[in-house]
């Protein structure tokens, strides 16, 4: 049997998963804006500190604050950049733990599977895969007892097969910066 | 480390736009600038914000899934004529490679997990490759998904 999921995304892309044989389509030529070195010195900056002053960022770069400023705007417009945020530290909220979830689904119901949990306040991330398991998740936990909780609530949904937890060791490493940007760097 | 009300509304104003003028979020609430600044140095003093950073649309840089890699690594006994393989040292290759955006040891079913942006399939056989070649590494698992790539959703950049 067949099942397709759409993305959220305004671009259609129809993924076409059938539990047999595994046979997949991705759309994949799209017109991606591109972006010269000026544009990615200012997103490794803001990478680096979001709230780096621009008048830096254009000392730095020998141009205007104003060619920066239009230039971020840009960036943004684009949706190559989605805005700026704060890095938090999950324990100074009082999550004391992150745990991934990898969760086995009745197929047909995979999709309400994934409403329901995206509803959770503790999940940050939740998404049908492709590999051993059906889905993916990640949540944050003030305790381990909640997480006990949350997967005894996950267990309870009747399609729910099987839930497998891990909890992530302190100190895991984030690195936003490991983005690549080849695809959308213009040619010198 | 305690927070209030105040601490709070900073950083859901400043997780929503980091750039925002400490001006306007102290007009908003009705405390002065000094006192935004002061409270915003507090909690990066106190670990609570650990820096700020943007917010990349992978898609748009030409990412077209991601991928969690579910890592075993051998027990170190195995290797004991090898160099010690500890698996920080396995964590610290990871994070090192490009396209790995979190990386960490993990208990449960597997030891270690990274999550990655994906190009196309050949990359991500090659990212998986080379994750297999990291000494210490028994065996990989791959999930990968091409819903849900927003990469800070609610609070935690992941």
């Amino acid at each position: 049997m067949r099942k397709y999921f759409r993305t959220r995304s305004s671009e259609t892309k129809i993924i076409f998963i059938s539990v047999k044989e595994i046979s997949i389509t991705m759309t994949l030529p799209r017109t991606l804006k591109k972006i010269d070195d000026t544009d990615l010195v200012i997103i490794r900056t803001l990478q680096r500190d979001a709230r780096t002053n621009f008048v830096d960022v254009a000392k730095d770069l020998g141009v205007s604050i104003d060619t920066v400023t239009k230039r971020f705007k840009r960036l943004i417009r684009i949706g190559i950049v989605r805005g700026t945020t704060v890095l938090l530290n999950p324990k100074g909220l009082g999550f004391e733990h992150v745990a991934s979830l990898e969760i086995d689904v009745d197929y047909p119901h995979i999709t309400r599977v994934v409403d329901a949990l995206a509803k959770k306040p503790e999940i940050l991330i939740c998404t049908p895969t492709l590999g051993r398991h059906d889905l993916f998740a990640i949540a944050v936990l003030k305790s381990i007892e909640d997480l006990g909780q949350l997967r005894e609530s996950i267990k309870g949904y009747p399609m729910v097969r099987d839930v497998t937890t891990s909890i992530w060791i302190d100190e895991f490493r984030l690195c936003p910066e490991n983005f690549e940007f080849n695809n959308v760097k213009k040619a010198v | 480390m305690s927070m209030d009300k105040i601490d709070l509304f900073i950083i859901g104003r400043l997780t929503k736009d980091a750039r925002e003028s400490f001006r306007k979020i102290a007009k908003d609430l009705g405390i002065s600038p000094d006192t935004v600044m002061n409270r915003y140095k507090k909690l990066t003093r106190d670990g609570v914000i650990k820096g700020s950073t943007v917010v990349i649309d992978p898609r748009k840089i030409g990412y077209h899934g991601m991928a969690a890699f579910l890592i075993d690594t051998y027990p170190s006994h195995v290797l004991a004529t090898e160099a010690t393989t500890d698996t920080t040292l396995i964590l610290d290759e990871l994070i090192k490679m490009p396209n790995i955006i979190v990386a960490t040891k993990t208990m449960g079913d597997h030891d270690l997990l990274a999550i990655g942006v994906v190009v196309d399939f050949e990359h991500l056989i090659q990212i998986g490759n080379h994750i297999a070649q990291i000494p210490g590494v028994r065996d990989l698992q791959v999930s990968m998904w091409v819903q849900d790539m927003e990469i800070c959703p609610k609070y935690f950049i992941l």
